[in-house]
């Protein structure tokens, strides 16, 4: 579904990623790992246009989809939830996800049926109900990441990219995004998910990649990754 | 003596020059919602727009012999659509190059020179001279308790309200003008939710020269028009957005209405030679202790 071949993108002239190259398979969960600064952020902002890639190759579904916009990649299906939720504020918490349905409501993609999904939306993500017409500027942090995530899915994307949706939430609110995600597995929504809890991650995931410093340090089935005793002694930690 | 009854006949012909204000400072908030960008020649847009309905109306009147009124509200929407272009050709030709260079000036320059280009060539057009715009209602005052108010003025008050409500209905109900909130929130993910930024940054700028082409038909009846009439305007509109806010809907239309008066009341009791000072002292104010604008949430941006 999703592919990159030798992708290299950065800041200005700062490189961050120095050259890297990974597979979503339709229905697949696919998490990238690493450090801080290791590069994935800037992976799923480079696969999403909010960047251009300085060289390298995206392609969605066989189209090839690098160097588009960020709106243009949109309409073909990749749907970001980007770091920071980046909820807008001013707009109550259905205009929001009203937005994440800008494209089928104006034609750019199929339509379907977005009253149904906004439904869907309700009915995944209770909290949302409750707050519907609420300025999404006053939600709670767990809230918000909740809303960028029903935001994105508003699109029915072909590729859901989700950017650390645990961050700075409460262990209970984590554990909760994780189910979600868990559950939206379940649905077949095909996933990139950039996580900091890497045993969480590759706990739900079918694949993973590790990222060091730009590139890929290892990759293979989530379980096998999980064992490796590499990947353990550096990511997953004694406790875990 | 105090003549309390000019001073009520000065600050209700006050209010309608500054709902005029207020629309034009209006449309200074909707580009810089979108963009962070201002169009300098926001007066010149609205003398192109008060010459262009005068040289519209007056061939509607000529050629069809319809009475003023008809013809004035038949002028409207031509005279809404030049503005539209009129401001998409100001983004397309000053802004977007700016925007796109993420230039911290280029924009404020580059919009400066389309305005003065645009006077001269209004200049050259319509001539130097000021000249009447027919009144499409009664020159007759109406009298209420001693008061005389012009209906034109009411017509003002009246339009320059229905523009700013019609305007804020498109970006609450519609898909569009939710796309142009998203983007003036946050324009990268606005980009994420697949809205055309850059479209809608072009949209802001044609919606705010429509603000001032139709502010610019609601004036031209109770003033003169002529090629000279956008200078001043634009630039009082400016200190309105600024006072009032240049986030705040709420901002400019008190602020207009406020500059209005203030201008009214020196122009009288002390001098016309001075009308244009306590405004621009309030200006200064607002700049030294509240720079977000008596009404704005969010600091401005250095300009």
């Amino acid at each position: 579904m999703l592919t990159v071949e030798n992708l290299v993108a950065g800041y200005g002239k700062v490189r961050v990623l120095q050259g890297i190259s990974l597979d979503v398979q339709q229905g697949q969960l696919v998490t990238l790992i690493g450090s801080n600064g290791a590069g994935k952020t800037t992976t799923l902002r480079a696969l999403s246009g909010m960047i251009k890639p300085d060289f390298g190759s995206i392609r969605i579904g066989g189209a090839d989809i690098t160097g588009l916009s960020s709106h243009e990649i949109t309409r073909k299906g990749v749907a970001h939830s980007p770091e920071g939720r980046r909820v807008f504020p001013v707009l109550s918490v259905e205009d929001n996800l009203v937005m994440g349905a800008f494209t089928r409501l104006t034609g750019s993609r199929p339509k379907g049926d977005v009253k149904a999904d906004l439904a869907r939306m309700f009915d995944l993500f209770p909290r949302l109900a409750e707050r519907r017409l609420q300025l999404a500027g006053t939600l709670s942090g767990g809230e918000q990441q909740m809303l960028a995530m029903a935001r994105a899915l508003m699109l029915n994307p072909e590729v859901l990219l989700l950017d650390e949706p645990s961050m700075g939430l409460a262990p209970k609110l984590v554990e909760e995004v994780f189910s979600t995600i868990s559950r939206l597995k379940a649905a077949k929504v095909t996933m990139l998910l950039v996580e900091q809890f890497a045993a969480a991650a590759l706990e739900v995931a079918d694949y993973g990649y590790v990222l060091e410093n730009g590139r890929i340090a290892a990759s293979g089935p989530a379980e096998r990754l999980k064992n490796d005793p590499a990947v353990k002694a550096a990511y997953l930690g004694a406790a875990h | 003596m105090f003549d309390f009854q000019t001073l009520i006949q000065l600050i209700v012909s006050g209010i309608s020059v500054g709902m005029i204000y207020g629309v034009v400072a209006f449309g200074y908030q909707l580009t810089f919602a979108t963009s962070k960008t201002l169009n300098f020649g926001q007066g010149e847009a609205l003398m192109l727009g008060s010459l262009a309905g005068f040289t519209i109306m007056t061939q509607i009147g000529s050629i069809f012999g319809i009475p003023l009124p008809i013809a004035y509200v038949l002028m409207l929407p031509f005279v809404l659509i030049f503005g539209m272009a009129q401001g998409a050709l100001v983004e397309w030709l000053g802004v977007r190059q700016a925007i796109k260079t993420k230039s911290e000036a280029g924009w404020i320059m580059a919009t400066i020179a389309l305005g003065i280009i645009f006077k001269n060539l209004a200049e050259n057009i319509w001539g130097r001279d000021t000249f009447t715009f027919p009144n499409p209602l009664p020159e007759q005052a109406i009298q209420i308790m001693g008061i005389r108010i012009l209906p034109m003025e009411v017509l003002i008050v009246c339009g320059a309200i229905a523009l700013m409500a019609a305007v804020e209905m498109f970006n609450r109900r519609s898909i569009y003008g939710k796309a142009v909130v998203a983007t003036a929130a946050d324009i990268g993910a606005a980009g994420l939710m697949g809205v055309n930024t850059a479209q809608v940054i072009t949209l802001s700028y044609a919606l705010s020269s429509l603000t001032a082409a139709f502010a610019g038909v609601l004036v031209a009846p109770v003033t003169l028009t002529g090629a000279g009439l956008g200078s001043a305007l634009g630039l009082k509109a400016f200190a309105v957005a600024i006072i009032g806010g240049l986030t705040s809907g709420v901002g400019v239309v008190v602020g207009g209405v406020l500059l209005g008066i203030t201008d009214r009341l020196t122009g009288y009791y002390i001098s016309t030679g001075y009308q244009d000072v306590p405004g621009l002292v309030l200006l200064l104010l607002v700049l030294s202790f509240k720079p977000s604008g008596l009404f704005g949430k969010s600091a401005i941006k250095k300009v």
